[in-house]
């Protein structure tokens, strides 16, 4: 395929080490501030962006983790579309600037009230509507979608932003993504040094919580509110479904490896970083031997997946082969 | 296109095929919608539905590999279904593992799996696009769902299914309502209930592959979930609900093509510039979510806005006999003000005129000149009735119940509500028609309000 930036961009061609070795050189560059913003090509963008995402994902996702609400960010996932075809609409942009879908401050509440919209709704229906829960979200995600889907025909008349918000496109990223995702991010890392205590407390005892004045209804609204902003940031890169591998895969991974809730989000962000680098590396690994041209989101969730079933095999308190070995000594010894 | 009939879509020639092959695909899936709602595991269609997405891409993949031409349909959609069959099973095992060896809370894992799936199903995608980019469109279908280019061979292959699946649902639906209701009881029974889940299972995958071709991969969870919470609301009986949510399964999956036909076409009508296409998949989940909204407001006894009803005539009942009450405790035949009736009752001033002004339409009390209340003759017995249940409660409360006679009487005032004609002929009976209540005061004589 021909590529205009192709002599412009120092990645070209490289595999994956010397992908890593050129990306960590150009990094320190960074650092060090000979590399100036706006020579950052492609790659970088899109290692930036995504380590930005996992990075605030890995703050809000165990929190979501520890208080089994995951499966609320899925819906949210779900009816963040309505937000963005809400967006659309009422921001009025349409034809001339087809690159950027509506302003990021009108997506920005959109997807905020959405969200709010979506835990109220799920909520009432399992309070008061007496539907058990996971009927009452399912029930809450699929109508919002479908009216989501409709309504993207019927306003835009091609579905291109449909798929859009589904699957990502991290390959048609610009300098202005970077800026947002990294506002949010400031956002959730305040939001976890100012509440660090007060999340911890009413995610693993909402009794004592409440007990001692802390509303466990507040906080499960602000994580939402986190969730529904990280999410309508990282739509551009990643699409709001694979957010959701974000949230849950790397916290998952160094839950295995540690028992501190700090650990674990500390981990949790690390390894996100690592895989977005990672995966983007192995993008360009592909493309420059074998001329395949993959998504680099799924690419980069498809890292996290593969990371996920190789802690979970090896990791050494509770990974599959330690527990094995265990079992063995065990029958040997009786 | 002239506008159908209701009828006329199982006769079109280009009508049938999409019409009958989606109901009886929404038939399969809000059959098996009941178990996994049953079973609380709603959200595992979700899952399905997106590890599927994988495994047609994988299937396009292989089929594109073995050089299969783009008309040859059957052939591709063999291939992709039984892609996703694989991937969905492998992601359901994916759970189960997480879940028993790595002790993940089950939504984590149920995310975990969905979007990881789903990624994976996107990197592949963006390699078959180029690859066999012909084959790649369309499989496309299967993400949104394409219902219109359906042809009697999908009829065929969705009334086998839906049938298969019925099918094995009555003949195992001695174990599947043992398993889901009471899982020692089961095992005491001796059902292998390991081969039983098994089998639900790949009875939920299978209708949710079905579906797919239709709905679309991202909305197929709905159809899991709509039917079978709508069919909850009517009924406490298994078989009925069975009954209820495939009948609300065939009826939004008839009703969403035909909307989204009827609608299409009136939109081609009036707004021709626009070319608007409303898709079948989205417009059948929001029927079945219309359906299912509905009947969570109206059902009766379960419904919202019943129970709300039910509660507020409740609250009017008691109220206006309340006000009867204090009439009469002031003294039969004195007359009161608004102002004062509104200090003793628990309602806004407004509400109290509306019941002032229903018990004067009933003829139970009478305004004067002066705009104070009276009781009439009927609202004496009335009121006396009120004060006599009350009392009697009290009286049942302190000599049966051993309770208190200072804690009776807040019971009472609820119960004075509650208790029929029937009942107060009983507590007559069994406390030999007392003349006083525990606190020394009188009750008033039955005779009274019996003329």
């Amino acid at each position: 395929m021909f590529n205009p930036w192709a002599s412009a961009n120092p990645y070209h061609d490289l595999t994956f080490f010397s992908f890593l070795i050129q990306f960590f050189k150009r990094f320190g560059l960074f650092v060090v501030g000979r590399l100036p913003m706006d020579q950052l090509v492609t790659d970088e963008i899109q290692i930036s962006v995504l380590a930005g995402v996992a990075i605030s994902s890995a703050l809000i996702g165990s929190f979501l983790i520890l208080r089994r609400m995951t499966m609320l960010a899925n819906s949210l996932s779900h009816t963040i579309l309505m937000g963005i075809v809400l967006a659309y609409f009422f921001s009025g942009s349409n034809g001339e600037n087809k690159t950027s879908i509506a302003p990021m401050q009108a997506m920005l509440i959109a997807s905020l009230f959405m969200g709010f919209v979506t835990a109220f709704l799920t909520e009432f229906l399992t309070k008061t509507g007496r539907l058990q829960e996971d009927a009452s979200m399912g029930l809450v995600f699929t109508t919002f979608f479908a009216l989501g889907i409709v309504l993207v025909n019927i306003l835009t008349r091609d579905a291109h932003i449909g798929i859009e918000a589904v699957m990502g496109n991290a390959d048609a990223l610009a300098l202005s993504d970077l800026y947002w995702v990294y506002v949010i991010l400031t956002v959730n890392a305040l939001i976890y040094c100012l509440f660090s205590k007060e999340l911890a407390l009413t995610s693993f005892d909402p009794s004592l919580a409440l007990a001692l004045g802390f509303s466990p209804a507040f906080f499960n609204y602000l994580l939402m509110a986190q969730v529904s902003a990280t999410s309508i940031t990282a739509f551009r890169a990643v699409g709001v479904l694979l957010v959701l591998a974000f949230i849950t895969g790397p916290p998952l991974i160094s839950r295995l490896l540690t028992h501190s809730l700090f650990k674990m989000i500390m981990g949790g962000m690390g390894i996100g970083v690592a895989c977005s680098i990672i995966g983007v590396a192995l993008t360009r690994h592909l493309l420059t031997l074998y001329g395949m041209t993959l998504s680099t989101s799924g690419v980069v969730v498809s890292t996290i997946f593969v990371c996920y079933l190789l802690t979970a095999t090896f990791a050494p308190e509770r990974g599959l082969l330690s527990n094995l070995r265990n079992q063995l000594k065990q029958t040997l010894k009786v | 296109m002239q506008i159908q009939s209701l009828f006329s879509f199982f006769v079109d020639p280009v009508l049938r095929a999409p019409t009958v092959g989606c109901m009886l695909m929404c038939l399969g899936a809000s059959l098996v919608g009941v178990i996994v709602f049953l079973r609380r595991q709603s959200l595992i269609g979700e899952v399905l539905s997106h590890a599927a997405y994988p495994g047609v891409i994988l299937g396009t993949l292989f089929a594109g590999i073995f050089f299969v031409q783009t008309f040859e349909e059957l052939k591709l959609a063999l291939f992709a279904l039984t892609g996703a069959f694989i991937t969905s099973l492998l992601g359901l095992w994916l759970i189960h593992f997480m879940e028993e060896y790595c002790k993940v809370p089950s939504d984590a894992a149920l995310c975990f799996v969905l979007s990881t799936f789903f990624g994976i199903g996107l990197t592949i995608a963006s390699e078959v696009q180029f690859s066999f980019t012909s084959l790649y469109k369309q499989v496309l279908t299967y993400l949104y769902g394409q219902a219109a280019t359906m042809t009697d061979i999908h009829i065929a292959i969705y009334g086998i299914l839906a049938l298969g699946i019925s099918l094995l649902i009555i003949l195992l639906y001695k174990e599947i309502q043992v398993i889901t209701f009471d899982k020692q009881y089961a095992k005491s029974l001796g059902i292998n209930i390991k081969t039983i889940n098994i089998l639900i299972f790949m009875l939920v995958t299978l209708s949710v592959i079905i579906g797919i071709r239709s709905v679309g991969v991202v909305l197929m969870s709905a159809m899991l979930i709509a039917p079978a919470a709508a069919a909850r609301q009517f009924t406490h009986r298994l078989p009925v609900m069975f009954l209820l949510a495939g009948l609300f399964g065939l009826g939004s999956g008839f009703f969403g093509i035909y909307f989204s036909v009827i609608l299409t076409d009136y939109f081609s009508t009036y707004f021709p510039s626009a070319r608007l296409i409303l898709p079948t998949g989205p417009m059948i989940v929001l029927v079945a979510s219309f359906i299912c909204i509905g009947s969570l407001l109206f059902a009766p006894e379960r419904g919202l806005v019943i129970r709300f009803m039910r509660i507020a005539a409740f609250r009017y009942r008691c109220i206006g006999e309340n006000v009867l009450k204090a009439i009469w405790r002031v003294g039969p035949d004195t007359s009161l003000h608004l102002n004062q009736l509104a200090n003793y009752q628990a309602c806004s001033k407004k509400y109290l005129c509306f019941i002032l002004w229903r018990l004067c339409n009933r003829g139970w009390i009478q305004r004067d000149d002066a705009g104070k209340y009276l009781l009439t003759c009927d609202g004496r017995y009335k009121a006396a009735r009120i004060v006599r249940l009350h009392r009697l409660w009290e009286v049942y409360l302190v000599d049966y119940l051993g309770i208190g006679a200072e804690r009776v009487h807040k019971n009472a005032e609820e119960m004075e509500h509650i208790l029929t004609p029937e009942l107060e002929r009983e507590l007559t009976f069994l406390l030999n028609d007392p003349k006083e209540d525990p606190h020394h005061q009188p009750i008033p004589p039955r005779e009274e309000f019996n003329v």
